[in-house]
């Protein structure tokens, strides 16, 4: 079932969070998105979310001297991130609030 | 574990990407698979996300690269188009097909020919300051190859009509060309179509040019794409015509040669317009 819900993250999100406090390329990027959020991002997956972020201005490739492009949230991006977060902050809050009147349950 | 024939998957997988989503993405791709060991999964979500890739290019924000990618796909789904609406020509009008009863199927004729001749008159006075800026740039800077990439629309069907002119004197009959050498005849047309509008393609890709000369033609595009809708609209109401109300004729008595063949005239316009749009929308949108 938690394999099932996972398919509910958001790959943008996603991206844009690992995005939100330093600078980093492709393969950090699925690196931090699995240690940290426990989803893993195919290459196919991110490649597609990175192209769909730049178009819209979200993100921002850098310079690299090498293959391994480093991309940056733009303040658009910042922007967007807070948002979908206090969104999701408060889907969470609602959520934990009434299964806790449901259930009895307190939340991790 | 990293699998021997990892590169080999990650080259194939990449290739079926838009030439520029490869140019902008590809290294970088690359870079990433090497990271993570090459699996064939990895890879293969790769290959899998190309589809969307050619249907919902988000990734050509860059306006002249998106203007430059659509006008040399348009030109050779454009080519192709004319190379199929030739064969109708030939198949049809030049051979006097007509249902007297049924004037549409001699409308469709006149409005193929006016939308194919407007057509290519609008891409070619629309295409030609932006292959004049190039020719000029190639000339300058001494590129031979790419000179010869914006010469391949005049010497590709020069050299096929010459080709033509020798076959038919060779095998033809009182009757024309035999049909196995129509075939061969009809291939090599397409071949030529499609190496004339690959020159331009390729010096596009090389020389990467941008401002007004290349706004003009990636709007030129556009119309031209959308007189030749009419050129295939007509080609299929003639066809379908044909095949409904003079099946006396040879190749019409049934729907499959030609429904395939409509098949292909869709397909064709599809990609064109839809590639010319999108590059007329990157030409007409606020920078």
């Amino acid at each position: 079932m938690t394999d099932r819900l996972d398919r509910w993250a958001d790959p943008p999100l996603l991206v844009l969070a690992s995005l939100a406090d330093e600078p980093k390329h492709g393969y950090a990027i699925t690196q931090d998105v699995a240690e940290t959020m426990g989803v893993r991002l195919s290459a196919g997956t991110l490649y597609a979310v990175i192209a769909r972020l730049e178009a819209r201005g979200l993100i921002e490739p850098l310079e690299s001297e090498d293959r391994r492009r480093p991309y940056r949230i733009t303040m658009a991006g910042a922007e967007a991130l807070a948002q979908q977060s206090e969104r999701m902050s408060k889907v969470a809050s609602v959520a934990r609030e009434r299964l806790s009147t449901r259930l009895g349950w307190a939340g991790a | 574990m990293r699998s021997p024939a990892a590169p080999l998957l990650t080259r194939a997988a990449l290739a079926l990407y838009p030439p520029a989503w490869r140019a902008r993405y590809g290294d970088e791709v690359r870079a990433l698979l090497e990271d993570s060991g090459g699996r064939p999964a990895a890879v293969a979500s790769v290959a899998w996300r190309a589809l969307p890739a050619w249907l919902w290019p988000r990734h050509l924000h860059d306006r002249p690269a998106r203007m430059r990618a659509s006008l040399a796909t348009a030109l050779m789904s454009w080519s192709m188009l004319a190379g199929l609406g030739l064969v109708f020509a030939q198949l049809t009008q030049l051979q006097g097909l007509i249902a007297p009863d049924y004037p549409q199927v001699r409308w469709a004729y006149a409005f193929f020919d006016g939308s194919l001749a407007l057509s290519a008159l609008v891409a070619g006075l629309g295409g030609l300051p932006l292959w004049l800026l190039m020719l000029r740039r190639t000339r300058r800077e001494q590129r031979t190859r790419d000179t010869v990439y914006l010469f391949l629309p005049v010497i590709a069907p020069v050299a096929y009509l010459i080709g033509l002119i020798v076959t038919v004197r060779l095998v033809g009959g009182a009757n024309g060309v035999s049909l196995g050498w129509f075939g061969a005849v009809t291939l090599a047309g397409f071949a030529a179509a499609a190496t004339a509008a690959a020159g331009p393609g390729l010096a596009l890709r090389r020389l990467q040019p941008r401002g007004p000369a290349l706004r003009v033609a990636a709007t030129a595009a556009g119309l031209s794409a959308a007189v030749m809708a009419v050129a295939a609209v007509a080609i299929v109401v003639a066809v379908v015509s044909l095949c409904l109300w003079a099946r006396q004729f040879s190749g019409y008595h049934n729907f499959t040669a030609p429904g395939i063949y409509v098949a292909l005239v869709a397909v064709a316009a599809t990609v064109t317009a839809v590639s010319a749009a999108r590059g007329t929308r990157a030409a007409l949108a606020q920078p």
